[in-house]
């Protein structure tokens, strides 16, 4: 088992698959599928092993290496299962699309990209990587043209000003201690000022933060989901951009150290404090903001932000029960936002690409395991019980509570209630109420669709009641951190200030359903009746379309629009603005014409010339 | 033991909860200067409702209001009812999201049901309950961080040895607060815009008949319990009478004689509520949330801020 065979395979498998869809585009599905399932079993066999080693050792004079622990291993199964099942539900999404080979090769060069980041052991392959997974979701974001290139123009600046930052930082690190090796320079920081590694933990997070979309750097994701292919969707929102988690996990507890993290700063000005504070904001505005959207992916980017805050809170409390909380989250959130947006692209399939909210409707007579899909899916996303996000959110707001950080719980508690609302917009306004005319012969979605839909919902399910099997993974990235290890059962947590079990909920709910349900069909039979037979208050209920949708919290709308508005995407967009007018009027110099830059030497010359009469400098 | 109060929670409250439900028609009729029901109107109106026909909208319509119904059950064994509490995993973070499955429920089966006023009055109960737990969600956090647990049964216990939280200084303010929105999270009135039977021929629950109006009133009668039980349990102390039941608590006596005290407790709590919201009329949906969101929330932050300088 070695990792150059698994990263052969990954960039391997996608040049494969792009040049057999020049010959046929079964042979491209069929090797997309094959070379995905092929990484989901390589990675799965690399459970509980550890690697590290060097495999380049010369690159530009430094030693490239990889390394595979619980850390790379939770994320790494993570992004080849999502992409398992994003390329089979893109098997019919893309059947008409055009340059689907490019859509394929990209999507599996993205992976791994990816694949390659989390298996880094040095920082220069680790940037390398970085940039192969950036400009190839560039590519892929511009595939819709049209607004889509607007969107892809936003996402590359700001990844590249990442980079960048990443860049410089990567380059004081090898002129700090010459060697840019992962543990090498986590053995070099201890003995660091605690300035220097300020000034890291600060430019790295810039990096991250973009990626993961923290205020105010979230300003490129909302447009990003809601114009890039809705297949990709699931990737890019589940694992692509929690990329910048992984960055931020790598950075604070592998490269500075958990101890040193956590007691950065003085009282209330303390590093992870402050950070967590940035993640509460990030939890607050975004999911506000998701409840005015009216356009299905907006709606969902906006959420998908809200939630990437949860685990910045989570992951810098700094505590054993906190971490598995951030960490479990990334896992869960990945899972939910990518069931919800293949719900959401079934529907767009079957409806020719609708996606405006007060547009559809009634939609669960027509498509039940979409239906079904969304409703599990906004379950993990809100957190009920019995579904993984609660298992998540449970162990963050407890740790929260019990360490002392109130304003901080009820930041993230209040996310949550103002996430019912606007999930239940999204159901409500896509399959409940009445179903549109033209939308009564819609058909259901074809298998490759539901299959993953069916896969991600049981994941859902099983993980909220048997939690303990992901948790165990999770505890062991705790510990290998440095934090205390976590009695985790495989029903949930055991703990002395307060135990979960989910096996316990879970056979309450199902004792108390059945003996509920059996009561409500021994009891008289209902009648069946149709979407137009229902009661108006004496009003006949008009027989086209009457659904509530539009302006559906207007009461809320109304009090909170005017302070809603996204102020760093506006200060952005003027700082564009402004930049394009000042390269604007230097570029008036260049006028073409041979004569004017004969006179800017010959005044560039006299100034010299003047500048040597006077002070004789040269 | 435990085997048998699992039974028994579900069956007080809902017992209770329908009382309730009947007495305080009773009360806000005299105070209207009516006669008013009798007090077990609201049994005979479900054994009635059971025998008449219902219509259906289909399996998810059904499975909304079996969603809610349960999830008001589990909830009821999270609660501690006097002293008995079947279930605790989770503790009150776990009670906080069970919450949510009975107004999903509803709103499931007032959604499918493509009626546009139940429509209406979803996203009005949304928009209510987002008020209220701004207020409500500061208050628990105050109470958990004073005590320093998760766990509903500790805070209860906590409060046996030290006196009711509402007698301690620190958590007078949150107490007030969840005085002040307990008639929103009823969904009496002034807050009954849910509803609202002369505005949206009664909301969420206009396509109801029959079993499933049944179903709907049982819910409401739970609902109605744990609102008022959870005010009882994290500030009036639960089964605790100023520590005259603390010599034989644990014994068969001082169990029956700490689920009485609990439940007069609850009624005291429920007529001085009505005194006080019998005689106004209704709100609409802006003056409720930002009546909310303004003198409840404002206590509760003060009364969060007291507790986290204390600790």
């Amino acid at each position: 088992m070695s990792l150059e065979l698994l990263l052969i395979i990954a960039f391997g498998g996608a040049f494969l698959t792009y040049f057999l869809g020049k010959i046929s585009s079964i042979l491209r599905n069929i090797s997309a599928v094959l070379v995905s399932l092929a990484l989901v079993v390589f990675v799965s066999c690399l459970y509980n092993i550890k690697i590290e080693k060097i495999f380049y050792d010369c690159f530009l004079g430094l030693p490239l290496a990889f390394k595979l622990n619980s850390l790379s291993w939770f994320f790494a199964i993570a992004t080849v299962s999502l992409t398992f099942l994003s390329v089979i539900y893109s098997l019919d999404y893309m059947k008409d699309s055009k340059r689907t080979d490019y859509y394929y090769f990209i999507m599996l060069l993205i992976n791994a990209g990816m694949l390659g980041i989390i298996l880094s052991g040095d920082l220069v392959s680790f940037f390398i990587f970085w940039e192969i997974m950036s400009w190839s979701t560039f590519l892929l974001i511009n595939y819709n043209k049209g607004r889509a290139l607007l969107a892809g123009e936003k996402y590359i600046v700001m990844s590249l000003i990442g980079s960048m930052c990443m860049l410089v930082g990567i380059l004081s690190i090898y002129a700090s201690f010459g060697t840019l090796n992962i543990n090498a320079i986590a053995n070099h920081l201890s003995t660091a000022s605690s300035g220097y590694k300020l000034f890291l933990l600060i430019i790295f997070s810039v990096t991250f933060g973009i990626k993961n979309a923290v205020m105010p750097l979230h300003t490129w994701l909302p447009d990003v989901y809601s114009e890039s292919p809705t297949p990709f969707n699931g990737i890019l929102s589940g694992m692509l951009t929690r990329m910048g988690m992984y960055g931020f996990l790598l950075l604070m507890y592998v490269i500075v150290g958990a101890t040193e993290v956590l007691n950065f700063g003085e009282g209330l000005l303390k590093f992870n404090y402050i950070f967590a504070w940035i993640g509460a904001i990030t939890i607050i505005i975004p999911t506000f903001i998701a409840l005015l959207q009216e356009d299905a992916k907006k709606l969902l980017a906006w959420s998908a932000i809200g939630q990437g805050g949860y685990m910045i809170v989570g992951i810098t409390i700094g505590t054993s029960l906190g971490m598995s909380g951030g960490i479990f989250h990334i896992l869960n959130h990945a899972i939910y936002i990518v069931l919800l947006f293949m719900s959401l692209g079934a529907i767009q399939y079957r409806t020719g690409g609708e996606r405006n909210l007060n547009k559809l409707g009634g939609l669960i007579k027509k498509m039940p395991i979409a239906f079904v899909g969304t409703l599990i899916g906004i379950a993990g996303l809100i957190g009920v019980p019995l579904s993984n996000g609660f298992v998540s959110k449970w162990l963050i707001y407890k740790t929260l509570i019990l360490e002392g950080y109130p304003f901080l719980a009820f930041a993230a508690l209040i996310g949550t209630w103002g996430c019912i609302l606007y999930c239940y917009k999204f159901i409500h306004h896509i399959f409940l109420g009445q179903l549109p005319e033209k939308y009564e012969n819609i058909k259901k979605a074809p298998f490759s669709m539901t299959f993953p839909i069916i896969i991600l919902s049981l994941t859902i399910l099983v993980f909220g009641i048997l939690p303990g099997i992901p948790l165990k993974v999770v505890n062991k990235i705790g510990i290998s951190f440095g934090f205390e290890s976590l009695n985790v059962n495989i029903w949930g947590i055991v703990s002395e200030t307060g135990t979960l079990n989910t096996i316990n909920i879970f056979a309450a709910i199902l004792i108390i359903g059945a003996i509920v349900w059996i009561v409500f069909k021994v009891s008289r039979k209902a009648v069946r009746v149709d979407q137009y037979d229902n009661y108006a208050a004496g009003m006949a209920v008009p027989k086209e379309k009457y659904h509530n949708t539009v302006d559906y919290y207007a009461p809320f709308n109304r009090m909170a629009t005017p302070f809603l508005k996204d102020i760093f995407d506006i200060f952005y967009k003027k700082i564009a603005k402004s930049t394009e007018y000042t390269c604007d009027s230097i570029r008036k110099i260049y006028t073409g014409y041979v004569g004017n830059y004969v006179i800017y030497i010959v005044f560039f010359l006299a100034f010299l010339i003047l500048i040597q009469l006077k002070w004789s400098v040269f | 033991m435990n085997i048998i109060t699992l039974f028994i929670s579900p069956l007080i409250a809902l017992i209770v909860g329908m009382l309730f439900m009947g007495i305080s028609r009773k009360i806000s009729a005299r105070i209207h200067w009516r006669y008013g029901p009798p007090i077990i109107q609201p049994v005979i109106d479900v054994i009635r409702s059971f025998s008449q026909m219902s219509i259906s909208h289909g399996k998810f319509f059904d499975f909304g209001i079996i969603l809610s119904l349960t999830g008001s059950f589990v909830l009821i064994l999270f609660l501690p009812i006097g002293e008995l509490c079947p279930m605790t995993s989770g503790g009150l973070i776990a009670f906080m999201y069970l919450m949510l499955l009975d107004p999903l429920g509803i709103a499931l089966s007032g959604g499918v049901a493509a009626n546009p006023n139940s429509s209406i009055g979803i996203s009005r109960k949304f928009l209510l309950s987002l008020a209220y737990e701004v207020p409500l969600l500061l208050i628990l956090i105050a109470v958990m961080t004073h005590y320093n647990t998760i766990s509903l049964v500790y805070i209860v216990k906590i409060q046996a040895s030290s006196g009711w939280a509402f007698s301690s200084w620190a958590l007078v303010l949150p107490g007030i607060a969840y005085f002040l929105i307990l008639p929103a999270i009823l969904g009496v009135r002034p807050f009954e815009v849910v509803q609202a039977p002369q505005e949206i021929s009664s909301g969420p629950i206009a396509e109801f008949g029959g079993k499933h109006l049944a179903f709907y009133t049982l819910q409401h009668a739970l609902h109605m319990f744990v609102g008022l039980a959870l005010f009882v349990d994290i500030f009036l102390g639960g089964w605790t009478l100023f520590g005259l039941l603390n010599p034989i608590s644990g014994t068969v006596l001082g169990i029956v004689l700490g689920i009485i005290v609990f439940l007069i407790k609850m009624l005291v709590v429920l007529i001085i509520g009505l005194f006080i919201n019998a005689v106004y009329p209704r709100f609409r949906i802006e003056q409720a949330m930002k009546y909310l969101l303004k003198w409840p929330t404002l206590i509760a932050f003060i009364g969060l801020i007291i507790v986290s300088l204390i600790n």
